[in-house]
């Protein structure tokens, strides 16, 4: 690099927005960036799960007629279409075609390799077509193909990660705001609007859930799409309460007592909330939760969203006391914009930093509870293979160490390269650091 | 100082209120009927009038006895088709199925009169003499009636009672309660007749008072009370100080241990930072820290408890030995049984606590304090062991906070894993059969404990640092 392209550089980098230089500082840290590649492979996995392991060909000629099983088995399970009758219960790595693709992996999870079951090694001789259909990573006691199972499992650990912490984080980032932003004496509402809120509460609790809980327990039995359309439902008439409670609360301004303002101490509130999240034994809660209740993976990823939202509230509430005394915030004000956007425009995106370092870690975390539940044979159903359950399997039959090894370094590796990423940030994210 | 110390004890009040709060929901939602699990059989189905009448008489004093016929909470927020005497129902299937009879129908005073002309129904056939004619009948007839106490939807309704149509018609000996089950089909036709589908929107509130389930077990637990094990019938407390003895010696040898080995790592690690063994150390722990426990067990037990490869450890359990062997004999058996597991207790922490002790060392060793120390010519071994160690302590003393719980609770999975009898183990058990007194009673002292591990924590973090104070504190 030559002297005049290097100053070309520091000038640039000396105006260089936030992100470009957290940017920066995290390409220096190899390692990190490494770990940040290695996860775009696991999302990539995790996406095409379905065409890189399956038991349907890609494509295939049959009967004169080509078909693409795969791509129309989307189309099947979400009711737009029906198989043809000649695909109806079919085994379909037996059927004669004239010429076929399969997938990477010509198996499901599910499938029951019924002549290589008992546990059959990788190197050990396996009673298979051809090299095609081997199972790379063996088999465990009923047959399972171990590699189908982990390329599926990435999409369920991925899928805990990402969805446990965005429940955590949107209930994070909302207490941990409040309470940083208004702290225990900035947020001053009318009496007659608290009043209407608390009772808005109580009937949005009923009629979202006390009043349909029926439905929705019915629901959950039939199919997710179901539930979770009760589910918005649920919260579309929550969501309609506190409109007409805060609709009334204006009106009822008209009356001088109502009128008057009270102090809310948010931050008081939401400090003991974190107080009392942190001191239940989470591990113990979940498992708690997830032995009662029937075994869903939903319900692990609500569970842990649920209790993990602490380290964010925490990040972020004190993100945003250091924000709220700074010059754009007062402009803001003085601009006359309503609290609602100078908090969610303003404040908000400029404290979102910190919290990324604690979602990455959460993420590691998340997985490892899941493979923990997993393990200890709770909360995942019994026919959904994940890597906890496929590891656990590794406990009846001792002699199979593909059915330990693989798996557990599956975790170990996403957990770590999670943490990687969460250390890369950290470092990346504190001014300290920079130059 | 004092002052905070109070304050924080009153946090304490409605931090311990919620997790009791959130035990007792999961328990009074959790299926299964505890009554049932306790007297091991289910209660009611077989043979004569007096024996049903018995085994009902011992479920109701059972039920009686624990508890069970009080109402769940002092208050109850639901809507106005629930009835607020449905606690006084026996069964607990019975009554989810009311609830969701009258949630259906709205008219609560019909769902009870359905209800009891069933239960007429019933005990009328139990009352007909069996004998080898009627017996198949009868028993078709009664399966039916255990099944209308558990259904709501209308056509199941439709064909359980044309099936006893059918057999009732079809068996003279069964003309004797004819005339009952036309009452109880009476009964159900009024109630759909009469239908209101609109109660249920309207909210209700019910206050019950003092006299409810959880009220009783709180002042039990503060008492000291925990209540019996629904499982073996004996004490919760016995039940958890059996399984407290070994989760508490897994604790405090690998806790012990891991402190005894972090400290200097993590010393030596930050005082030779940036050299080639500092570089090992530090990426061997971080990997150490990493790798899941459940797993290193696992492979533990494949590659060196039997197995393909080496037979050095035993799997699982705590030996065979009998409880009068000889003192020295029992402890070897019980130390080599628990090797592998406090290995497998200790890594995990050990790296975590020497990347903590290397972090504070590593803040320590950049003061100023510590150049004017290396200045005035102090020897090295002298800098980092009395000036900079001492001051690198404060993050170790949060870690302290995790102790007390953990050494309480245990470790789920490595119990699990090894067979261990201790607290883990136990209460996955009690989970899995649903012994509930266990459950709670293990939940509450972890969080309890902390509690008390943070607020002892705080308290040594002031006692150790003078400029952290808590009464300048606003």
């Amino acid at each position: 690099m030559s002297a005049t392209e290097k100053e070309i550089k520091t000038v640039s980098a000396a105006d260089q927005s936030f992100w470009a230089n957290v940017k920066r500082q995290f390409k220096k840290n190899k390692l990190a960036v490494y770990s940040l590649r290695f996860i775009y492979v696991l999302i990539f996995i995790a996406v095409f799960a379905d065409f890189i392991a399956n038991e349907k060909p890609i494509a295939c000629k049959y009967n004169n007629a080509v078909y693409f099983p795969l791509l129309k088995s989307y189309s099947v399970d979400l009711g737009f279409s029906n198989w043809q009758p000649e695909f109806q219960n079919v085994t379909w790595k037996d059927l004669e075609y004239e010429w076929v693709v399969f997938p990477l992996v010509p198996y499901l999870p599910k499938n029951m390799d019924a002549y290589n079951s008992q546990s059959v090694s990788p190197f050990a001789e396996q009673e298979v077509k051809s090299t095609r259909w081997k199972h790379w990573l063996g088999t465990d006691e009923l047959g399972h193909d171990i590699l189908a199972a982990m390329i599926h499992g990435t999409r369920i650990s991925l899928q805990v990660g990402l969805i446990s912490q965005g429940i955590a984080a949107f209930i994070g980032i909302l207490l941990g705001a409040l309470a940083g932003y208004y702290g225990d004496d900035r947020l001053k509402i009318s009496r007659g609007r608290l009043i209407l809120n608390i009772i808005a509460l109580f009937l949005a609790f009923f009629y979202g859930f006390g009043s349909r809980s029926y439905i929705l327990g019915d629901a959950i039995g039939i199919s997710f799409g179901k539930f979770f359309v009760e589910l918005l439902i649920s919260f579309v008439l929550m969501t309609l309460i506190f409109v007409l409670a805060n609709l009334l609360a204006v009106a009822l301004k008209a009356i001088p007592f109502f009128k008057q303002k009270v102090n809310i101490a948010v931050d008081i509130i939401v400090s003991r909330m974190v107080e009392i999240m942190v001191s239940i034994p989470t591990l113990f809660l979940s498992i708690a939760i997830v032995a009662i209740a029937k075994p869903s993976i939903i319900l692990v990823m609500a569970i842990i969203g649920m209790t993990t939202w602490t380290g964010i509230a925490r990040f972020i509430r004190a993100e945003l006391l250091k924000v709220r005394n700074l010059e754009f915030i007062e402009s803001a004000h003085a601009l006359g914009f309503s609290e609602m956007r100078t908090l969610f425009r303003h404040a908000i995106p400029n404290a979102l930093s910190p919290v990324l370092i604690a979602i990455a870690f959460g993420i590691a975390a998340a997985i490892l509870i899941e493979s923990t539940l997993s393990f200890l044979g709770i909360g995942v159903p019994a026919e959904t293979l994940t890597w906890g359950s496929v590891l656990s399997a590794a406990r009846q039959s001792p002699t199979a160490w593909w059915l330990a090894i693989f798996p557990g370094f599956a975790i170990f590796l996403t957990v770590t390269v999670y943490n990687l990423v969460g250390e890369g940030l950290t470092d990346a994210l504190d001014p300290r650091q920079k130059k | 100082m004092l002052q905070y110390l109070l304050k924080r004890l009153l946090i304490f009040i409605p931090t311990i209120i919620v997790i009791s709060l959130l035990m007792f929901i999961l328990s009074a939602n959790a299926p299964g009927d505890p009554v049932e699990l306790m007297l091991n059989k289910n209660s009611g189905n077989e043979g004569q009038s007096s024996q049903k009448l018995s085994t009902e008489k011992a479920y109701n004093e059972l039920r009686h006895k624990l508890g069970f016929d009080l109402p769940l909470f002092y208050f109850s927020f639901t809507n106005s088709t629930s009835s607020d005497t449905l606690h006084r129902i026996p069964k607990k299937a019975h009554r989810e199925n009311l609830d969701r009879l009258s949630s259906n129908y709205g008219n609560w005073s019909d769902v009870a009169a359905y209800y009891e002309s069933l239960r007429s129904f019933e005990n009328s056939v139990f009352a007909i003499e069996r004998n080898n004619s009627n017996a198949i009948a009868m028993n078709g007839v009664k399966e039916r009636i255990t099944d209308l106490y558990k259904t709501y939807e209308d056509p199941k309704v439709a064909l359980y009672f044309s099936d006893i149509e059918k057999i009732c018609a079809g068996t003279p000996g069964l003309a004797a309660s004819i005339s009952s089950f036309k009452k109880t089909k009476e009964a159900y036709t009024a109630m759909l007749k009469n239908q209101n589908a609109y109660a249920k929107y309207i909210p209700a509130i019910h206050v019950y008072g003092f006299e409810n389930q959880y009220h009783r077990w709180i002042t039990n637990f503060v008492k000291g009370d925990f209540g019996i094990s629904y499982r073996d019938k004996r004490p919760v407390w016995s039940v958890l100080k059996d399984a407290l003895r070994w989760t508490i010696l897994l604790s405090t040898i690998s806790i012990f241990l891991a402190y005894i080995l972090a400290i200097p790592i993590g010393v030596m690690s930050a005082v030779k930072k940036g050299t080639m063994q500092e570089r090992a150390t530090t990426t061997t722990l971080f990997i150490l820290y990493s790798l899941p426990s459940f797993w290193i067990a696992t492979i533990l037990i494949i590659y060196f408890c039997g197995g393909d490869y080496f037979d050095w450890f035993p799997a699982f359990g705590l030996g065979t030995l009998p409880p009068d062997a000889p003192f020295a004999e029992r402890f070897m058996e019980t130390a080599y049984h628990l090797i592998l597991p406090i290995f497998c207790l200790s890594y995990g922490s050990l790296a975590y606590i020497s990347r903590q002790m290397r972090g504070g060392m590593l803040n320590v060793i950049g003061q100023d304090y510590i150049r004017t120390a290396r200045a005035k010519g102090l020897e090295d071994k002298k800098v980092v062991w009395k000036h900079a160690f001492r001051n690198s302590l404060l993050p170790i003393l949060t870690l302290f906070a995790n102790i007390f719980p953990a050494a309480i609770s245990g470790s789920f999975v490595i119990e699990f894993i090894f067979s261990i009898p201790g607290m883990g183990m136990t209460s996955l058990g009690a989970l899995n059969a649903r012994d509930y007194p266990i459950v709670f009673t293990a939940v509450m002292f972890t969080a309890i404990l902390t509690l008390v591990g943070t607020l002892v924590a705080d308290m040594l973090y002031a006692a150790v640092d003078p400029r952290i104070s808590y009464s300048n504190k606003k």
